[in-house]
């Protein structure tokens, strides 16, 4: 993983299973009547089984470096490899069969039920009619919706957040190895974004896909990314690392500046609660554990923080899945673990 | 919410079944009254002969054939045109020949219609020239409508179909063409109508018709014969756009 951070391009060969699995080199795109290139001279490579955020201003070309990648804005001069394999010369309708494709408009077909909506890829692949039924059904299981209730339904019988599950079941239909998100939860209202989010996440820890998403929410790129792509205008790669290492350690003045004051808070995003040594917690003094505020063992520190401050309080309690406390985190003692690891609150 | 729904769908519906009565039904009571009118009245011998059942019958038919085929190839002529100028590449020449179409929607369909029995053959005094004559007043409502109803279709559905590896071809056949037919229905609707008005004209270059009951009744100067033929043309067109508005409506339930 670090090796391909570090050095995102010569890493084309060695085995399979390490080999990225969407690599560019040499990457322009210069649109008709522009002579400034909208993306310039782009090495990316793509770790197999990762999700990469690529984020920046508008106009960075972020979404134009993601066009390319299948092929619906063709490249002015470059390769791009997917899965080792140079597809930029193949059939770009059969290279799209093979990613899936998601925007923030989803884009649902009105005059299709949301079952045949997410059959529109298993059909043109010529997949039986069986098959492609209980693909449809395994799918909205997926992403959370009742296969019963929602396959014969139509795309304006849905909410925006339904919609856009139905979206990502379509994009996973033929279960293509590539995924690519244009900024899919853009248009969704921060609650119902949360949500998805962690959806997104644990649907991604049993599908494994290589992902590419498009966002300009930094936020949702330290929460959502294995690695983070940062453009600066006139497409050029201002940073590409880890969430970690943006936030602690930015390339240059722009991404330091893109990053902005709240790095220190953002990282505490980064700090499973269960990766801290929790305090006991003492029975018998008050406040009891009953009377604690409790945050999720799943939770990170910022949450912990988050709920603190919420409630006024310097101390809360970590309980697990089953409601059990199985620790406290108390704001001094939390303040010190920060700074052993050299992340000063 | 899905109550709701089916509810006010409900609701729609009983309102459209009840426009949708109208129509037959002033048929029905015009027909009606023209009839007992007609039965009251003793014929004459002329006046009897330009009614005969047969005779109209025959009129009736000649001028249904006049507005399916006319109707039929405006279609065939405009459906097409209109995909490809809803297509990029023909921004240029689309309003070009948008504006010749709009001009000859704009000549008198009577002059155009001997003009063109004037000129060579195959053109003359015969049904073709009627037809040509009609596809050229009724071919802009439906060239129109097809380009107005693809290019509404919201361009991220075509981005997600190509995105999702639909070849050009697919897509405008299964995602713009079906989301665009109400729209292209609304016009052929139009250029039904415009078509079954004007072929009552076809009569004057020699293409048979109702407006050859008209023209009868006017030179037997038979008021009786006159106020039949134009209760059968009214009768006629307020049918044709009846039918075509239930097969609109039944197309735009389908797709929406």
């Amino acid at each position: 993983m670090s090796e391909t951070t570090t050095n995102p391009h010569g890493i084309a060969e060695g085995h399979p299973d390490q080999r990225p699995m969407i690599v560019l080199e040499g990457v322009s795109k210069t649109y008709p009547g522009q002579t400034i290139p909208a993306v310039a001279e782009l090495d990316l490579a793509v770790p197999r089984g990762s999700i990469v955020m690529l984020v920046g201003p508008s106009g960075c070309g972020k979404t134009t470096t993601l066009k390319m990648m299948n092929r619906l804005i063709e490249p002015t001069t470059g390769r791009i490899l997917l899965d080792g394999e140079d597809v930029t010369g193949v059939n770009a309708d059969q290279l799209r069969r093979r990613i899936g494709y998601v925007i923030q408009q989803v884009g649902l077909f009105p005059h299709f039920t949301v079952g045949e909506n997410i059959a529109v890829v298993p059909r043109m692949l010529g997949w039986d009619r069986q098959r492609i039924r209980q693909r449809v059904d395994e799918l909205l299981e997926l992403v959370g919706l009742h296969p019963r209730e929602f396959r014969d339904r139509y795309p304006r019988q849905l909410s925006g957040g339904q919609q856009q599950r139905v979206g990502v079941a379509r994009a996973l239909a033929a279960d293509p190895p590539v995924m690519l998100m244009d900024e899919p939860f853009g248009a969704i209202d921060p609650v119902t974004r949360e949500r998805l989010h962690d959806e997104f996440l644990e649907i991604q820890r049993t599908v494994r896909k290589t992902i590419c998403f498009v966002t300009h929410d930094l936020q949702e790129a330290i929460k959502l990314g294995d690695h983070i792509a940062i453009f600066t205008a006139g497409g050029r790669l201002a940073q590409y690392d880890t969430p970690e290492g943006i936030l602690s350690r930015p390339a240059n003045d722009f991404v330091a500046e893109f990053v902005g004051s709240g790095a220190a808070v953002r990282r505490l995003h980064l700090i499973a609660l269960s990766t801290l040594d929790l305090d006991e917690i003492a029975t018998g003094s008050s406040p009891t554990a009953a009377a604690l505020v409790t945050v999720p063992l799943s939770g990170s520190v910022y949450d912990a923080v988050d709920a603190m401050l919420d409630a006024q309080t310097s101390v809360v309690a970590v309980v697990d899945d089953d409601g059990q406390a199985v620790g406290a985190l108390r704001w001094n003692t939390l303040v010190e673990k920060l700074q052993l690891r050299g992340l000063h609150p | 919410m899905p109550g709701l729904i089916t509810v006010s769908r409900r609701r729609k519906g009983m309102r459209s079944y009840a426009d949708l009565l109208s129509t037959p039904l002033i048929v029905l009571l015009g027909g009606a009254a023209v009839a007992l009118w007609v039965s009251t009245r003793t014929l004459d011998d002329i006046e009897a002969r330009a009614l005969q059942p047969s005779a109209i019958l025959s009129d009736l038919g000649q001028h249904l054939i006049l507005t399916a085929y006319s109707t039929l190839f405006v279609i065939v002529i405009a459906v097409p045109l209109g995909i490809l100028l809803s297509r990029k590449g023909a921004r240029r020449i689309r309003n070009v020949v948008l504006a010749v179409g709009g001009f000859a929607q704009a000549l008198p369909p009577y002059g155009v219609l001997v003009l063109i029995a004037f000129a060579p053959a195959p053109f003359g005094f015969n049904p073709f020239s009627v037809i040509m004559g009609l596809v050229a007043a009724a071919l802009l409502p439906v060239l129109r409508n097809t380009v107005v109803g693809l290019r509404q279709v919201d361009p991220a559905l075509i981005e997600a179909a190509r995105g999702m590896g639909m070849s050009g071809r697919a897509t405008l056949f299964r995602v713009e063409l079906p989301l665009a037919v109400p729209v292209m229905m609304a016009g052929i609707r139009v250029a039904l109508v415009l078509n079954v008005g004007t072929a009552v004209l076809a009569t004057f270059v020699g293409g048979g018709g109702l407006g050859s009951l008209i023209v009868r009744a006017q030179t037997l100067n038979r008021p009786i014969v006159l106020v039949t033929a134009g209760a059968i043309v009214a009768a006629l067109a307020l049918m044709v756009d009846w039918l075509a508005g239930v097969a609109e409506r039944l197309v735009r339930a389908r797709t929406s």
